[in-house]
């Protein structure tokens, strides 16, 4: 437990030491959102009850989840591995269990932190009015996390090396934005691709915390959004087990 | 002294090519053994199978009394492991990295023992990244040091480096001999293994082919040694003076190369040759055998090529 605090907690040191990496995971998804706000302002968009920040803030919040659980989790773990560094450590007593379990700490934090952050100026800055259940809204958003982390870790098995990471993450991280119903309802899409796209998990979550958030939604509305994000992890984790590689 | 090491007809097969095949040697406690060969000839396999990093086809090793390939975290602990090419976070400083190393064993010396041992004390709040080479690697030796271990492993310690920062590796290396740690190395440069180990094995194509300490490998390899020099004018009857010389090479503007065991009988002959002759030597200079030259005699090849 005291190594995995240490390694946890130097795992997050050397990500504040990465200025950029740390301004971008932070200040992009704010700076997106208080774009969007000045943008829209109090319109909406035809035929939508909340306005469309309303709509947005929910949708960001999962962007910037999926930056850190799926690109920097992939990236930063393809990175490390071609470096040799997990050769190295292999050598000492330290447990691999550890290794991964600090990175998806460290990467769990930054996804609250983010969200904290944007939350704030959604309801300073645009008066974004949050009513619904706090602790379902974490959860959700725990699963969530989870989720996108485990498709950040699937890709690493998928992944050889990191010139390939960048389009690969690219790839995957715009087709669950773009499907996903951050920006605009999946309605809008064309008939098939929307039907599909509603089983992205980054659909899943969103339209989750945009009814926890606004509609009063409770466990009894949502699960069946947690459930799909649960098959997620779960078809995830098979990829893991049997294309992960320490080298 | 006994055997720290003991590796037995270890084996390890890539496809159709056999990396290693069938090594056997045993390392005492305090020694540092070399294992000298050239690029390919199954070195760093060799190495790295009694790391624990690769897993041998056959065959078996013995560290400290511990079977390294049924209890692989018993040795991790009384192991140090410096790699050929080894990295650890960019971002990390050089005291913060050797403070981490040293939690994740169950023993561990100061960082700043550490760090003086590998003379980075001055470095200690450097990052990584701004390291030199050289500085790097005396990190990973430190990394390598931080559990004090039984045994230390050095895979080409000083291949990319420059001749300063080799030698800085080497003053390194030869503090820790004083203090009797045991180190295994492999290297390609034949002054490496000729300064710094007490027995070298000479590997080649898988196979280890000849043991022993650098001198009597080249004691025992029998080889001659070369005698070069230049006269100003062209000397005469050299082959009827010196009938015992095997070879005598006459290149251009008058320069010989005598391949002799009796040397300093040879200096005699040449300069008495020179004096008689009335012409004056310009250069002379007698070549000692080296490790290359016993590398050649046994395989017909080059180490480095």
């Amino acid at each position: 437990m005291a190594i995995l605090l240490r390694q946890t907690f130097i795992e997050i040191k050397l990500f504040l030491r990465r200025r950029s990496e740390l301004l971008w995971t932070l200040a992009f998804p704010i700076m997106l959102m208080v774009l969007f706000g000045l943008i829209y302002g109090d319109s909406r968009w035809t035929g939508m009850d909340m306005r469309s920040v309303d709509y947005l803030l929910p949708g960001i919040i999962v962007m910037g989840a999926m930056m850190t659980g799926i690109i920097r989790t992939s990236i930063g773990f393809v990175g490390e591995r071609e470096k040799g560094i997990y050769r190295r450590l292999s050598l000492t007593p330290l447990k691999k269990q550890i290794i991964i379990c600090s990175q998806l700490i460290q990467h769990y934090l930054v996804i609250i932190v983010q969200t904290v952050l944007l939350m704030i100026v959604g309801v300073m800055a645009f008066k974004i009015d949050i009513t619904g259940n706090q602790l379902l809204f974490w959860i959700t958003l725990s699963v969530g996390a989870l989720c996108f982390m485990s498709i950040g870790f699937a890709l690493t098995g998928l992944i050889k090396t990191v010139r390939s990471a960048t389009p690969i993450n690219q790839m995957a991280y715009f087709i669950l934005m773009f499907l996903g119903g951050l920006f605009f309802p999946n309605s809008m899409l064309p008939k098939v691709v929307g039907h599909i796209a509603n089983y992205l998990p980054s659909t899943q979550v969103s339209d989750a915390l945009r009814a926890i958030m606004y509609q009063g939604a409770g466990f009894g509305d949502i699960w069946q959004h947690l459930l799909v994000m649960v098959g997620w992890i779960a078809g995830c984790l098979i990829i893991s087990i049997k294309f992960f590689r320490w080298e | 002294m006994y055997n720290i090491i003991e590796v037995k007809n270890l084996t390890k097969q890539y496809g159709d090519t056999v990396a290693v095949n069938g090594i056997s040697f045993g390392v005492e406690k305090g020694e540092v053994f070399g294992i000298l060969g050239p690029n390919g000839a199954g070195k760093t396999t060799t190495l790295e199978m009694i790391e624990g990093l690769r897993k041998p086809d056959g065959g078996s090793i013995f560290i400290n009394g511990i079977d390294a390939l049924k209890e692989a975290d018993r040795i991790k602990e009384i192991i140090g492991v410096q790699l050929q090419a080894t990295s650890i976070y960019d971002d990390i400083r050089v005291n913060e990295a050797v403070a981490l190393f040293g939690s994740y064993y169950k023993k561990s010396i100061a960082s700043r023992q550490v760090l003086a041992e590998v003379s980075l004390i001055d470095k200690s709040h450097s990052r990584v990244n701004a390291l030199s080479g050289g500085q790097k690697q005396r990190l990973n030796i430190g990394l390598a040091l931080v559990n004090d271990p039984e045994v230390l492993f050095l895979d080409e310690p000083t291949t990319g480096l420059d001749p300063q920062a080799r030698h800085n590796i080497w003053s390194i290396v030869e503090r820790l001999r004083d203090r009797s740690k045991t180190i295994i190395l492999t290297t390609h440069y034949i002054e490496e293994a000729e300064q710094l180990c007490g027995r070298v094995a000479i590997i080649d194509r898988g196979k280890i082919i000849a043991v022993n300490s650098p001198g009597d490998l080249i004691n025992n390899a029998g080889l001659d040694t070369s005698i070069e020099f230049s006269t100003a004018q062209e000397l005469n009857g050299l082959s009827q003076n010196l009938p015992e010389i095997r070879k005598i090479a006459n290149g251009a503007t008058n320069k010989y190369t005598i391949n002799t065991k009796a040397v300093s009988r040879v200096l005699r002959d040449i300069t008495n040759l020179c004096y008689e002759n009335n012409v004056e030597l310009e250069n002379i200079s007698v070549r000692k055998t080296t490790l290359e030259d016993v590398f050649l005699a046994m395989t017909g090849r080059k180490l480095r090529e």
